[in-house]
């Protein structure tokens, strides 16, 4: 494989800001890095340091109060539109799961293809693949408040990988898992990124997670530390 | 409900509409010649001499309509024709006979015969006068079934409109070969106003439409219905509105995961469209269910039947999903317009 520090950076922070409140809450107050194709990336940092809102605005889920990211050297927001990038570009891992209770896990895992051109077949087969991948395939028709908070988890994986992205991005992915959870969920991501090739981002305040990861950066009070 | 109240009026006012025009068809008038307004009992008797001198002109008959309180519960359509009027033939006589010109004398509606309790023989007092019911027809249609028809001499004297007539009713001679029916009707409209400038010819078609009760009926169902919907779009809106934030998480996913703000809102709009059709569906069911009431009541058969259009069912449900849509509007903007992370930290 070659090494992904060797490519140029898919995704590349310029001094990021962002503000609430009409500027009286700065979350974050200029960051600027580069990330590689491929690369496993730990952002940590204590809580209300910006790693999360840091998250949110590389993955288009937010706009920066000032600053540009760019993936593939596109500006998000002008050269890439956010709802396509989310869409097309980048999977989602969230601390609450964020699952639709009222969809069954199978058809939780279509979700974000029906946000892609695809039909119906396609969908199925590709989420029951996915779902099998993640060892649940004797879970697929089961609603999210029939499944342990593991199993929930991994169907947000299988969910995020629905869209085949290349950035996967994850928000304390095992903030409301057990360890033995914890531990299952973060080697099935590593495992991902390894197999695939994905980028993989995760926010983390565990020290465990985040030293796991061959690049690790830290936030304090909205800023990278050196 | 709205669209319950929606079928019951607009189908109660329609139904109106359509008992008016069999009025004119089976009574086998092609032409009302009237004066500018409908209950203006103001026309001439005289003119219908002249108008039996026009070459298209096959009989021309002069009528009254009125509405008369024949008891404190019944108000009836009533009917002044003379004895040779070529619209009684087309009443069947169930019993009796028909009145003579110049005597006391009424033929009843099945219905209203009914409803009086009233049969061939029996006295009826009208307007403080004594007439005798001479028969019972029955008639085409709801409204005919529940008329009075008198002698015009004797409804002009219990009116003190004595030679004056509301409309002539025309038939027209046989279509001449090779004229079509419309070029006919248009030529025979403009002999009798060139000759009658004071007049207007009106086919019986238009003017079954257009008559005044039928356009207050239409207005009266509009306007009421108009309100039920507004009610019931003002429901769907909230009903709309707390689906939203109720799953404003759920949107907040949807967004998060790349879906466009157009297909949230589509799929907002959809769920408001399918509101509106079920409540269309179950709102057709209570209006026909209305009518089928309405048409049955002693007081409101005489001008409602049963029948239920097609095209009410199609207006109905159309009406319902616009309803829908029109509720699910703004639910449905704010909705797609919700920033991904406050929509994904609403608990």
């Amino acid at each position: 494989m070659n090494d992904p520090l060797e490519q140029s950076p898919i995704l590349t922070v310029r001094a990021l800001r962002k503000s609430y409140d009409d500027g009286r809450i700065e979350a974050l107050r200029g960051v600027d890095l580069s990330i590689h194709a491929g690369e496993f990336v730990a952002i940590s940092g204590p809580s209300g340091s910006g790693k999360s809102t840091l998250l949110q605005l590389i993955g288009g889920l937010d706009s920066a109060t000032s600053g540009q990211v760019f993936f593939r050297n596109a500006l998000l927001g002008t050269s890439v539109d956010l709802d396509t990038y989310r869409s097309h570009h980048v999977g989602f891992i969230f601390q609450g799961f964020y699952l639709m209770p009222t969809l069954r896990a199978i058809e939780n895992v279509q979700v974000p293809m029906l946000a892609v051109k695809s039909n119906a077949k396609d969908r199925a087969e590709r989420a029951e693949s996915l779902l099998i991948e993640m060892g649940l395939e004797n879970r697929m028709r089961q609603y999210p408040n029939e499944l342990s908070g593991g199993e929930r988890q991994r169907v947000a994986i299988a969910r995020a990988l629905a869209n085949n992205p290349s950035i996967l991005l994850a928000d304390e992915p095992t903030g409301n898992l057990d360890s033995v959870n914890s531990a299952r969920i973060m080697e099935m991501l590593i495992g991902i990124q390894e197999c695939r090739g994905m980028t993989l981002i995760v926010v983390t305040h565990e020290n465990d997670i985040a030293n796991a990861a061959p690049r690790h950066i830290r936030i304090r009070d909205g800023r990278v530390e050196l | 409900m709205a669209i319950g109240a929606f079928v019951a009026l607009v189908g109660f006012s329609r139904s109106f509409e359509h008992e008016w025009l069999e009025v004119y068809q089976s009574g086998g008038t092609d032409i009302a010649v009237i004066q500018k307004t409908f209950f203006n009992t103001s026309v001439d008797e005289s003119a219908a001499a002249k108008l039996r001198t026009l070459p298209d002109i096959a009989r021309a008959t002069p009528m009254i309509l009125n509405m008369m309180e024949i008891t404190p519960e019944i108000t009836a359509l009533t009917y002044g024709w003379k004895s040779d009027s070529f619209e009684l033939d087309s009443l069947t006589f169930k019993s009796g006979r028909c009145f003579r010109d110049g005597q006391p004398e009424v033929i009843l509606g099945d219905l209203l015969a009914s409803n009086l309790n009233k049969t061939a023989g029996d006295p009826l007092d009208n307007q403080g006068s004594k007439f005798t019911v001479t028969g019972v027809y029955h008639g085409s249609s709801a409204l005919e079934a529940s008329a009075l028809i008198l002698p015009l001499d004797q409804l002009q004297q219990i009116a003190s409109l004595q030679g004056k007539v509301s409309a002539f009713h025309v038939r027209l001679r046989p279509l001449p070969a090779g004229e079509s029916s419309q070029h006919y009707l248009a030529s025979a409209q403009a002999q009798i106003e060139a000759a009658l400038p004071d007049l207007r010819a009106v086919p019986a078609a238009e003017r079954a439409s257009s008559n005044q009760l039928v356009v207050m009926a239409h207005a009266a169902a509009w306007g009421t219905s108009s309100i039920a919907l507004l009610i019931g779009i003002l429901g769907i809106a909230n009903t709309m509105a707390m689906s939203v934030f109720e799953r404003t998480r759920e949107i907040g996913i949807l967004r998060a995961l790349g879906w466009r703000r157009w297909k949230v809102l589509l799929l907002i709009q959809t769920e408001a469209a399918a509101m509106g059709f079920a409540g269309g569906i179950f709102g057709i069911f209570f209006g026909w269910s209305a009518l089928r009431i309405l048409s049955k009541l002693p007081q409101t058969a005489s001008i409602v039947s049963a029948a239920f259009p097609p095209v009410l069912l199609l207006e109905a449900l159309g009406v319902a999903v616009l309803a829908g849509l029109l509720a699910g509007a703004f639910p449905a903007w704010r909705g797609a317009h919700l920033s991904p992370v406050e929509a994904l930290r609403h608990e």
